[in-house]
């Protein structure tokens, strides 16, 4: 039976083998790379694997079942001449742009406020925090009766005298209302990003701030938004990469069997990830999602590295934080 | 055992495990293979639980052969397409939706029943059904499952009203045209108190007057016929029925048109047997108000499955016996009794046990219209294309209706549409 007490002398052993030869040495190294395998072995069969699948996949035609035919850049070709696609992308950055900017604004505000002395904060950030966690699939359901023409927004409007909205039968109604489901969902959680960013920012600026005779408006504008620079990048480029990936919202708010319906009329809440999901899996056009995929990738590498641009450029100058954000919010729209 | 021993036998345990996982699919690529039954799988609702668990202990009249059922929740299509692109754990048997031509591409994935002696029971079977379950080669991939006639559902409350005739007989007479249908819908909006629409939304009189033509979208030979007269013709009467405001506009499943539904502001439906279930659970208030009748223009089919063999089933006759058995005329009997699935074999449209009446359509039987319909639907094809050729138009249609499109654009916005997505799939 070995022993640990074998241990030391084992690896005193080994160490002139690690000079001699190279296998010894891989020997060494093998159990910490077996003890982290589980996650690779995973990574690989699930991960890496299916990136690099789909990669392949989008110089094919296939339908999931039969052989797969090599068509080169065909795929890529149709979809530049695809005006759904188009259209698709177009739908995408306006969504991503009339959730995003509200969403972040909301949160930083709801971060300042929650930073200050109130009551029972523990219980305000597990509330805003909650709709993060609620299931999307249902939580569209609700929405998709709260949006509809006798529904609860149209009874609100009509309750302060306005007239009713197509909030699921006008282009900018259906944006709104998947706007609005995605500001619902992610201002919480953008949120406490935020106020893990504030609470790191040393307590002496606000006092001087507060010496100065700053108003909590100065305060937020002047101190905590450039503080925050880098927290502020990291929400910008996660909801980025998210934004452009909107697909639950409008594929459960449109949903039937009717196959006209994807995306609803106009196809105004069609997405690049319900059109990939579209003509995978209801045209059985696997090819052409993959190529869809693959440009989508491309599209949210280039815009993360605008963002990181944008936001991280102005070290030189932090006053030119703000400019710069709003410059980078009009570019991305 | 040294504790780093320990730690790697037990994570070459696990290596091996996952490397058992991935390598432990039967060479024989079907589920069943080394146990005593063969597999169907059905989604929930399209096989009788019933049938499946008597079959489970031994199919009566094959010795020896018994059938389990595994229902599949969720995406049942997707799950199917995928264990049949790994070749591993796929069923034996395997209900299939409509439609059935998505999987003409691959119809070697299937057991020609041909070849299983099919033909011996045809005459049992509805001759469109039958011969919709035959791919352009000549294979036959599916056996007849249900079908889906289609019949006028009206309100004989809200005819009454507006003064129209209300029995079926009457109003089958009064709309046996699509142009005399809108003629009623007019009447009906004008006079009825409460001016309900005649349809919910303009795609179900598209979908119906073109499921009224024995052609689609694209032929046999795979040439887009789309832009032809009998297309046009029933885009031409939806248009027409958004033109005269006969429609609520409100979307299928959509909490609108439920409320619209149950509110009496719609006035006929042009839907399939099958919807039954779907108007009694959305408009249960409106029990006894329903009365059937034949469509505008005569009877159409619309949905209905099938039950294909893939090639991967060790016992093809076996599997076939089954299929005879469970949907033999007096099972589809039985299946109608449990799950109102509706029968393929009009033979049975004539038992008692069918004849049952129903208080939501106010004691009418249900059977007098939908047997007939069956019997009289026309012989469709639908090639594998079909979905992709249909999808904008059925968008345009929507943008019409919903949005104010010019309908001309509309049109020919479709027409381009289907044509460069249909280019794309090998089809001109």
């Amino acid at each position: 039976m070995a022993t640990l007490a074998q241990a030391p002398p084992s690896d005193s052993t080994e160490e002139p083998a690690r000079t001699e030869a190279p296998r010894g040495r891989w020997r060494r190294h093998l159990p910490p790379y077996v003890a982290i395998s589980p996650y690779y072995i995973l990574f690989a069969l699930f991960g890496a694997f299916p990136v690099f699948f789909s990669f392949y996949l989008s110089f094919h035609d296939w339908d999931g079942i039969g052989s797969m035919k090599f068509v080169g850049f065909r795929q890529y070709y149709w979809l530049l001449h695809d005006s759904v696609f188009w259209h698709s992308i177009v739908n995408t950055f306006e969504i991503w742009f009339m959730s995003t900017v509200p969403m972040l604004f909301l949160a930083l505000v709801l971060a300042f406020l929650l930073h200050s002395q109130v009551r029972y904060s523990a219980a305000w950030r597990v509330a805003y925090f909650i709709p993060n966690v609620t299931s999307m699939v249902a939580m569209t359901i609700v929405f998709g009766s709260v949006f509809a023409q006798a529904g609860l927004a149209n009874s609100l409007l009509k309750a302060v005298g306005v007239d009713g909205i197509g909030w699921l039968t006008s282009s900018l109604g259906i944006k709104s209302a998947i706007s609005l489901m995605v500001i619902w969902r992610w201002v919480g959680y953008n949120a406490l990003i935020f106020l893990a960013g504030l609470q790191a920012i040393p307590n002496e600026l606000f006092e001087a701030a507060r010496v100065d005779g700053a108003s909590s408006r100065q305060v937020l504008f002047r101190v905590v938004v450039p503080q925050l620079r880098p927290v502020i990048l990291f929400a910008i480029i996660t909801s980025t990469i998210g934004g452009l990936q909107i697909f639950t919202e409008s594929q459960v708010l449109f949903y039937s069997d009717d196959p006209g319906t994807a995306g609803g009329p106009g196809q105004e809440g069609m997405t690049i990830v319900l059109y990939l999901w579209q003509k995978s899996f209801n045209d059985l056009q696997f090819g052409y999602g993959a190529a869809m995929g693959w440009i989508l990738f491309a599209l949210i590498a280039v815009f993360a590295v605008i963002n990181w641009r944008l936001v991280s450029g102005g070290d030189r100058d932090d006053r030119r934080g703000i400019p710069l954000l709003r410059k980078g919010g009009r570019n991305g729209r | 055992m040294s504790r780093r021993r320990l730690l790697g036998a037990s994570l070459g345990g696990a290596g091996a495990a996952l490397l058992g996982l991935s390598g432990c699919g039967s060479a024989s690529g079907s589920i069943s293979a080394g146990t005593d039954h063969l597999t169907i799988w059905y989604w929930n609702g399209s096989l009788s639980a019933k049938l499946l668990a008597t079959s489970a202990r031994g199919v009566p009249g094959a010795r020896g052969l018994k059938v389990k059922g595994a229902s599949i929740a969720g995406d049942y299509r997707g799950k199917l397409r995928t264990v049949m692109a790994a070749r591993a754990y796929v069923p034996d048997l395997a209900c299939l939706n409509s439609p059935i031509g998505d999987y003409f591409p691959d119809e070697s994935e299937f057991v020609d029943l041909k070849d299983l002696g099919a033909d011996a029971v045809e005459d049992e079977y509805l001759a469109w059904k039958w011969k919709s379950c035959v791919s352009p080669s000549g294979r036959m991939i599916g056996f007849p499952l249900d079908a889906g006639p289609t019949a006028l559902y009206y309100r004989r409350d809200l005819f009454e009203q507006a003064g129209l005739p209300t029995e079926p007989e009457e109003v089958a007479e009064a709309t046996s045209t699509w142009e005399k249908y809108l003629q009623v819908g007019k009447t009906l909006k004008a006079k009825a108190p409460s001016h309900p629409y005649l349809v919910s939304q303009i795609a179900y009189v598209f979908r119906m007057a073109l499921y009224q033509s024995p052609k689609q979208f694209v032929d046999a030979d795979n040439r887009f016929i789309g832009d032809q007269e009998h297309v046009k013709r029933a885009w031409d009467l939806a248009v027409e029925t958004y033109r005269q405001g006969l429609s609520a506009r409100a979307l299928d499943g959509t909490p609108d048109f439920n409320s619209a539904l149950s509110g009496g502001r719609i006035g006929t439906i042009n839907n399939a047997v099958w919807y039954i279930g779907g108007l009694k659970d959305t408009a249960p208030r409106t029990s006894g108000k329903w009365r059937l009748t034949t469509m505008p223009d005569g009877p159409a089919n619309y949905g209905g499955s099938y039950v294909g063999i893939t090639r991967y089933c060790r016992d093809p006759e076996g599997a076939f016996a089954f299929l005879k058995w469970m949907l033999g005329p007096a099972n589809q009997l039985k299946s109608y009794q449990e799950m109102s699935l509706f029968p393929t074999t009009p033979a049975v449209y004539s038992q008692p046990a069918m004849r049952e009446p129903d208080p939501f359509f106010g004691g009418q039987i249900p059977v007098d219209v939908f047997g007939p319909a069956a019997k009289k639907a026309p012989v469709i094809f639908f090639s594998a294309y079909e979905n992709t050729a249909n999808t904008p138009v059925y968008q345009e249609l929507t943008n019409v209706e919903t949005l104010g499109k010019n309908p001309d654009k509309a049109w020919r916005d479709a027409m381009n549409a289907a044509e460069r997505a249909l280019a794309q799939r090998g089809v001109s």
